[in-house]
């Protein structure tokens, strides 16, 4: 019982709500804001320290999610009024992290921080209103990385909605921003509200085996395991029945996932939200929410249901994030306009936690785990400098002339090569690690998505360099001739300098030293893999598995 | 015990539906006496009527506080069981804010019969929801819905009010006759009127097909009164014709009185014979409601027929967690949160649409609301949560109101493909429902140029609102209190 993680939930939705009720004009309250973004990430990082130093090893239970420090009170207890064959149903709510979650609460922590940092500046209009929101997010985020049941995972999955909504809309492009957060809400909405339905079906399996209905993660991954050993001792038929009674949990809820990591043929809200939302907005919504349906996989589809998975869609979906590595980045490389650019390089790079999740096994789970923090910090900084270079110049657009800034702004300058670079997965920077490590998990189960992926590697470097190119190198600098009124014309400031220099900081410390944040997932993959190394050997017999246990 | 002694326990037991019936009795009467006259004596009236009524609602909630409720509840005609108290608190909060939302828009006029027919209908749904006695059933139905005829004649006297009237009035009574028709035969099948009679004819493992026809009857009687498809065809019209705190009247007391009384008839132990004619119609029935209510809302351009459409599609919902009853899957219980949450936000946003009217503004159709939060933040953020709560987001009630439909309906197991396939019609119409009331909400926070502050005060229907955004977002997290 740690009284951590309640604490970290309440903090910023505390401070954010009394900033956004209490607000009123005061320029003090965006700074508070920023002060309780400060504590949070704190909070946060003393989470990954708790979670890390109290990780159990495998102890013989065969749970594959087991919270290293767990929250779950008896006043968060429920006894549903709904019956289920004759037994009225209690479910027990809990909160806790294991070390994947611990690494998305520090990633929520700290994008929170730099967030709110630049909105001081960036954001002219209701800056307290913006940051208390940005609070709210940041607290409902925590919720989701943080929860260890279904109940309160949908909940707080659902809930991020309401406060983005309105940063969407509130702070981007007027013309277009009602547009395009409606598009969102309802892509968001059509995946996650049949996702119901799919957890439901989870959580029914428990009493399948005549268990009291039960909704934590803990309990029924371990039912889930004997369910799929079961399963699999049983051969080719009983798999066949165990897949034919599971495939549509798997399909509902990788769609609601789906939609949120923007896979290929459900990404379409993704640029426009990206285009029309504040940079500042995007950076959040790029670096935090859009992991938000790898780690739903992470943590609900492959415990719960892995055999339906393996059988129904590992392949399509490896196959999925493959093209969406190669699509994201050749439409990016087409785009003249900075922050598409950015948008469909985003979806590229989540591409490879999609395939990095669907090898299923050790390299390549750890590999998008990995992934999703460091695309995360890398996102969260290239659209924290998008927002500085917008300051500067109105129109981001490079089509007709390369822009030249370097010169002007050398600091930014220098910070966006470091985060292309590392966005391109140079050795040595954070970028490269997830990268690597999800290609050598997938040349284990298909050659041809690996031989695609690492195609994506090189045009990702290319349309990187051409960023580069384009914006900052070139011209002189000096063609603007009708320069703005609100044009910035300094180089970035001491803050924004140390904001973006903490995330290069993390960017090289990962790089150089990845097995630090290994270390902290470490025993969860393991878990995982205790389940998904039969099934994927059982479903996928012509698959080289054999070298896949090599921890 | 003797006969005086046990008239006056049971007396004490009812005394909350007494007192709001012969309170509107009184407020009745009172119009007898009551001086009209100037504006400032209309002021007084208004005042004095309303705080009477608001008395007699807060009397009915001490009465239902102060009471011990027995160990054996009898067969009488009354039985004040766990849905007869759940019934009386709907009423109870309901009445509050509708009075609250009448206090400044009720008609000059008729001030007193307003109050009067209001808390006479508010009486009602106590006694539909005690009743053990298809006389009893009857009764109390009818006391929500003869009242409901003179209120929707007096409070608007132009063409489209007349029109509602008109039209309510007949299919109303329409209606009533083929749900007496439906009960004479209950009464024909299992020779008694008593519901706990009937109960064990329900129940038997054959059933007649009498039986049958007479529940169907019944059904048909009923879904009038919720506004199930297809004896939805009203609702847009009254929605429109008659005034925003009738609307919201019509929104809320037939729907609770309808399902309180389905409850009372289905909420037992069906027989295998009534289950499996009855659990098809009522799940066809909510299919069809969810649909059309969602897609004509969806096309609507005027906000009251939406609304309109929007209640016609919650009754669909609630539909879907009475089929849950009905197979054992649910207890009464979800019904009731779900009413309760859909009070809190029907109502919240109806009175919030009435502080904009009232001070000035328009609220005929969606395009009126353009910007509304920077001519009058408060009432926008308040019609704000009321939607996000209809959308069935969290941090609101809708969403554990929304969440119990969805666990009740599949919980017969996803091996059920009827159970299976409810819960994602649920969910498509749930996401459709999401694009209309967010096409409401994006208008309210659209940034307009030119803008005209509305800047008169109505504490009543402020209050009202308030109350109501309260409770959508206390509820969810006290899921309990519901």
């Amino acid at each position: 019982m740690s009284y951590l993680i309640p604490l970290t939930i309440l903090l910023p939705l505390v401070a954010g709500l009394t900033i956004f009720v209490v607000g009123l004009k005061g320029k003090l309250m965006a700074q508070l804001g920023v002060l309780a973004a400060f504590a949070s990430f704190l909070l946060s990082a003393v989470i990954v320290y708790e979670a890390f130093g109290k990780a159990e090893t495998n102890d013989g239970s065969v749970a594959t999610v087991v919270p290293a420090i767990e929250y779950a009170p008896s006043w968060l207890k429920f006894n549903l009024p709904v019956a289920l064959a004759g037994k009225q149903i209690k479910w027990q709510l809990s909160l806790g992290v294991d070390g994947i979650g611990s690494l998305m609460v520090l990633l929520t922590g700290i994008v929170g921080l730099a967030v709110s940092v630049f909105s001081l500046r960036q954001i002219v209009n209701r800056s307290h209103h913006y940051v208390g929101l940005l609070l709210i997010t940041q607290s409902m985020l925590f919720g989701v990385f943080m929860s260890m049941d279904l109940v309160s995972f949908y909940l707080f999955f659902e809930a991020v909605l309401i406060p983005l909504i309105l940063l969407i809309t509130g702070w981007g492009h007027s013309k277009e921003a009602s547009a395009a957060s409606k598009k969102f809400l309802l892509f968001t909405l059509a995946g996650s509200i049949p996702m119901v339905v799919g957890l439901i079906g989870l959580a029914l399996q428990s009493s399948a085996v005549n268990m009291e209905s039960t909704v934590e993660l803990q309990k029924l991954s371990a039912v889930a395991f004997q369910q799929q050993m079961h399963a699999i001792a049983g051969g080719t038929e009983s798999i066949a029945a165990y897949t034919s009674s599971h495939q549509w949990i798997v399909w509902v809820l990788l769609l609601g996932f789906g939609i949120k990591m923007a896979i290929l043929p459900l990404h379409s809200w993704l640029p426009t939200t990206y285009a029309v939302a504040h940079p500042n907005t995007t950076a959040l919504i790029a670096s935090v929410v859009a992991k938000l349906g790898v780690f739903g996989i992470i943590r609900i589809v492959i415990p719960l249901t892995p055999l339906a998975l393996a059988q129904e869609a590992q392949i399509l979906f490896a196959a999925l994030g493959a093209i969406a590595i190669v699509y994201g980045a050749m439409v990016a490389l087409a785009q003249s306009d900075l922050r598409r650019v950015l948008a469909y390089s985003s979806i590229s790079h989540m591409g490879f936690v999609t395939v990095g999740l669907m090898t299923l096994n050790t390299d390549g789970m750890s590999g998008a785990a990995i992934q999703m923090f460091n695309h995360g910090i890398i996102t969260c900084a290239m659209f924290l400098i998008l927002s500085l270079l917008e300051e500067r110049k109105v129109n981001l657009s490079f089509k007709m002339e390369d822009l030249g800034m370097a010169s002007l702004y050398p600091r930014i300058a220098v910070l966006l090569v470091f985060f292309t670079l590392a966005g391109a997965g140079l050795p040595g920077l954070n970028g490269f690690v997830g990268e690597l490590l999800a290609m050598v998990g997938m040349i284990r189960v298909s050659g041809i998505i690996t031989a695609i992926t690492v195609l994506g590697t090189v045009l990702g470097a290319w349309y990187g360099l051409k960023i580069v190119q384009r914006v900052l190198f070139g011209s002189d600098g000096n063609h603007d001739t009708h320069h703005q009124q609100h044009e910035v014309r300094t180089d970035c400031n001491a803050t924004e300098w140390a904001t973006l220099g903490l995330l290069a900081f993390v960017c090289l410390y990962i790089g150089v030293r990845p097995s630090g944040p290994m270390a902290v997932i470490k025993n969860d993959i393991e878990r995982l893999v205790t389940v998904t190394q039969p099934v994927s050997k059982a479903v996928h017999t012509d698959i080289d598995t054999v070298a896949q246990n090599n921890n | 015990m003797d006969t005086l002694e046990f008239t006056i326990a049971s007396l004490k037991l009812m005394l909350p539906a007494i007192v709001l019936i012969v309170g509107g009795c009184l407020l009745l009467c009172s119009g007898l006496i009551m001086k009209s006259g100037d504006q400032h004596r209309v002021h007084d009236n208004r005042n004095a009527l309303g705080a009477l009524s608001m008395l007699f609602i807060a009397l009915a909630g001490f009465a239902m506080s102060f009471r011990e409720i027995p160990a054996d509840l009898g067969s009488g005609l009354f039985r004040l069981d766990e849905s007869a108290i759940a019934s009386e608190r709907l009423a109870l909060i309901g009445g509050a804010i509708l009075v609250l939302i009448s206090w400044s828009t009720a008609p000059k006029r008729f001030l007193a019969e307003y109050y009067g027919c209001l808390v006479i209908m508010l009486g009602g749904i106590p006694l539909v929801g005690a009743a053990n006695d298809l006389v009893s059933l009857f009764l109390g139905l009818e006391l929500v819905s003869i009242p409901t005829y003179i209120l929707l004649g007096i409070v608007k006297r132009d063409n489209l009010g007349m029109e509602a009237a008109i039209k309510y009035f007949l299919m109303s009574a329409f209606s009533a006759a083929f749900f007496m028709l439906g009960l004479s035969y209950l009464f024909g099948t299992s020779g008694s009127t008593n519901l706990q009679v009937i109960y064990q004819t329900l129940g038997s493992e054959t059933a007649s097909k009498l039986t049958i026809v007479a529940l169907l009857f019944v059904l048909c009687g009923l879904a009038f009164r919720i506004t199930a498809v297809p004896f939805h065809f009203y609702a847009p019209d009254v929605f429109e014709g008659t005034s925003l705190s009738m609307a919201s009247a019509m929104a809320y007391l037939p729907k609770v009185a309808g399902f309180v009384a389905l409850i009372r008839l289905l909420g037992t132990q069906l027989g295998p014979d009534v289950m499996s004619a009855v659990v098809p119609i009522l799940l066809a029935c909510s299919a069809l409601t969810m649909i059309i209510g969602n897609f004509m809302a969806a096309a609507q351009a005027n906000l009251r027929r939406l609304l309109a459409y929007s209640s016609v599609a919650h009754s669909g919902y609630l539909l879907l967690a009475l089929a849950a009853l009905v197979r054992n899957n649910a207890e009464p219980v979800v019904l009731y949160s779900y009413l309760a949450a859909y009070a809190a936000m029907t109502l919240g946003f109806f009175a919030c649409l009435a502080e904009i009217e009232s001070a000035g503004g328009k609220t005929i159709m969606i395009a009126d609301l353009s910007g509304m939060f920077y001519r009058r933040p408060a009432a926008s953020i308040g019609m704000a949560i009321c939607l996000l709560s209809m959308i069935g987001l969290p941090l609101t009630a809708g969403f554990w109101a929304k969440f119990l439909v969805f666990m009740s309906t599949t919980a017969a197991g996803m091996e059920d493909p009827i159970s299976l396939g409810m819960g994602i019609l649920m969910a498509v119409n749930a996401v459709i429902a999401a694009a209309y009331y967010w096409r409401v909400m994006s208008k309210l926070f659209e940034s307009s140029d030119a803008y005209v502050p509305l800047r008169v005060f109505r504490p009543s229907l402020f209050l009202a609102y308030t109350i109501c955004v309260v409770l959508t977002l206390v509820w969810f997290f006290v899921p309990y209190a519901m």
